[in-house]
């Protein structure tokens, strides 16, 4: 009891000297209570018929009967699936790689060259981005050009069902292709020089260190981005979709965000978007749980 | 504050072979290709917008020269009535933005490092739970509306709703770890406030990092546009992103146009809507361009010249 007086007494008398400290934290600490907190009790809304002016009226499961019962939902889970599978499974070996052949150029302008050029997307909006692809798939685009030029049809990859997703997937690759690439290409960099000239005395071919020491190197920041990457599963890119889309393709791209939005925002159905985004915020957050703790017994660490 | 800088772990191969091998010639074409790729379609939006508009019609999505040259793409955007407005609420809702950004991130940053604070691992905590959980755009609505804070309509709900990033409050506060902690137990031994010492030593010493962190909050900031479609109602307090994205993205060419009264009926009725599209682009993405170099310079500098910190 004394110790536990003395420590309280203690930490009274630091919060007084260091004061100014807590005063520096509070705005940020009000901005998330305000601002996350908030919002996370309105979440409540997902149970409550939505009023303006009344106070909300108890609607029980409702929404959730909505939800399981709607046979638009399952194409649009399905969507968000497949098109996360193509961003986080298919699209994600390739940063890698590309961080290998980066840093196997040996011209070192042409290296510059293609970083300085490569990060540039990453720091374009969406709606620029979206803006620069329409015009490059365009009839008269950059892309039907060139299929021009060995007789193929064009093709209007913008309203076609068919290559959407297709375009989805390049246009992301485009715009993460370098920056995402970093955190590979840093890994390469931090490999001991030592460990190179050992391969070089016994004669190893370039092949051959890409196989046996680079590759290696790039196992483990793989396997924590990847893990990182389920957290997000569910998001598949929202504002990439919003801008992408339009009425001749939207069935296979509707994901469960721009749905939410749609929904909410667009049709004022704010009940059943909360209870959609509810149920989405729920499997993001066991997802991000269970990979945490499917990794520390894998790998010995979690996600934090 | 760079002290073990590792030159390219392949130096020691550059020097032993003088002539390049049929590999690298492929792989440094095929890395050149990749870069047009990158490259191509934006120059080649900047050559549209700079074209005559009698010949961009006929221009193909290759060339990245102007088909002749007029300024004529980018007059009649600055003459619009939603453009120059809009310009200008991005740039007030960036810069008033991202100072309201720096000033929560540094001060939080510099709270969090304090080996003293109490409570230290429960904010961490908290913060990395808001970090992690968004609990969507709907309840967030609801919180902006009448019955709760009432700032639908204001530039206030945009600027306040991206107060701080978590993300980029845990890089800030690696930079300011990196300030040598004898500094700080000097000066506060000199008996500086913890004001003091954040403005004359950390500010000096983590100029780098802040200016890291002000870059990326900028970009953010500029490149906004869902939810200021949602919280500005009004066409004048909207931002350019927003009408960029009616304009390119939605195709709505006669809000943009058809208000237009610098042009008479025979000049509008030439102008090349694809041209124009591309010159509304270019001048949302001139911004980015200023900032750019400031990344290549502060983030990425050790990335490009191939070392990095030991």
């Amino acid at each position: 009891m004394q110790n536990r007086g003395s420590r309280l007494t203690r930490n009274i008398k630091q919060l007084r000297r260091d004061w100014v400290l807590y005063a520096l934290l509070l705005p940020t600490i009000a901005f998330f209570v305000i601002f996350r907190v908030l919002p996370i009790l309105n979440m409540r809304l997902a149970f409550f018929d939505y009023s303006a002016r009344k106070a909300w009226s108890w609607a029980g499961l409702k929404y959730f009967e909505i939800i399981f019962s709607s046979p638009l939902m399952g194409q649009i889970v399905v969507n968000t699936l497949v098109i996360s599978c193509m961003k986080y499974i298919l699209l994600f070996p390739f940063f890698a790689i590309f961080a290998i052949l980066l840093s196997e150029i040996r011209v070192g302008i042409l290296r510059k060259f293609t970083q300085v050029v490569s990060y540039l997307p990453h720091f374009l909006s969406w709606v620029v981005i979206a803006g620069i692809w329409i015009s490059f798939l365009a009839r008269d685009g950059a892309v039907n050009e060139i299929r021009g030029l060995f007789n193929a049809q064009a093709i209007d990859y913008m309203t076609d069902k068919g290559s959407i997703r297709w375009v989805l997937f390049f246009s992301e690759g485009w715009r993460s292709l370098g920056w995402d690439s970093i955190i590979y290409f840093t890994a390469i960099l931090n490999i001991s020089p030592a460990l190179y000239e050992a391969a070089e005395i016994d004669g190893a071919g370039r092949f051959f260190i890409v196989l046996h020491i680079v590759i290696p190197a790039l196992i483990t920041p793989m396997v924590t981005m990847f893990i990182l990457n389920l957290g997000f599963f569910l998001n598949a890119g929202f504002d990439q979709v919003l801008n992408f889309t339009n009425a001749a393709i939207n069935s296979r791209i509707e994901i469960l965000d721009t749905y939410i939005y749609s929904i909410g925002i667009g049709s004022g159905q704010y009940s059943l978007a909360t209870a959609v985004g509810l149920l989405k915020g729920f499997i993001g957050v066991a997802l991000v749980l269970a990979t945490h703790f499917t990794s520390k017994r894998l790998t010995g660490t979690g996600v934090w | 504050m760079r002290k073990n800088i590792r030159p390219l772990a392949h130096k020691g191969f550059t020097g032993k072979r003088k002539r390049l091998s049929l590999g690298q010639v492929v792989l440094m074409a095929f890395m050149l290709l990749l870069s047009l790729t990158m490259i191509v379609p934006v120059l080649n939006i900047l050559a549209r917008s700079l074209s005559d508009p009698d010949l961009s019609p006929g221009m193909g999505g290759l060339r990245i020269i102007p088909a002749g040259f007029d300024l004529i793409n980018f007059k009649l955007v600055f003459s619009n009535k939603y453009i120059m407005p809009t310009l200008r609420n991005s740039i007030y809702i960036t810069v008033v933005g991202t100072a309201l950004n720096i000033f929560l991130t540094t001060s939080a940053a510099y709270a969090l490092i304090q080996p003293k604070l109490l409570f230290k691992k429960t904010i961490m905590t908290f913060l990395i739970i808001m970090m992690l959980f968004d609990p969507g755009i709907i309840p967030e609505y609801m919180v902006m509306g009448k019955r709760q804070l009432n700032l639908i309509g204001s530039q206030w709900s945009i600027i306040l709703v991206y107060a701080v990033n978590v993300y980029y409050l845990i890089i800030m506060m690696r930079y300011f770890q990196e300030v040598p902690a004898e500094l700080y137990e000097a000066a506060r031994m000199d008996g500086a406030g913890h004001l003091t010492v954040l403005f004359r030593v950390v500010f000096p010493l983590a100029k780098a990092g802040i200016a890291t962190i002000t870059m990326f909050y900028a970009v953010v900031r500029w490149n906004e546009y869902f939810k200021a479609s949602i919280y500005l109602t009004k066409a004048s307090q909207t931002t350019l992103q927003v009408i960029l994205r009616q304009f390119v993205v939605l195709g709505d060419t006669t809000a943009l146009v058809g208000m237009s009264n610098m042009m008479s009926y025979n000049e509008l009725a030439q102008i090349d809507y694809s041209a124009l599209k591309a010159a509304t682009i270019i001048v949302a993405i001139v911004p980015i361009l200023i900032l750019y170099p400031l990344v290549l310079r502060f983030y990425t500098r050790d990335v490009i010249a191939g070392s990095v910190k030991g």
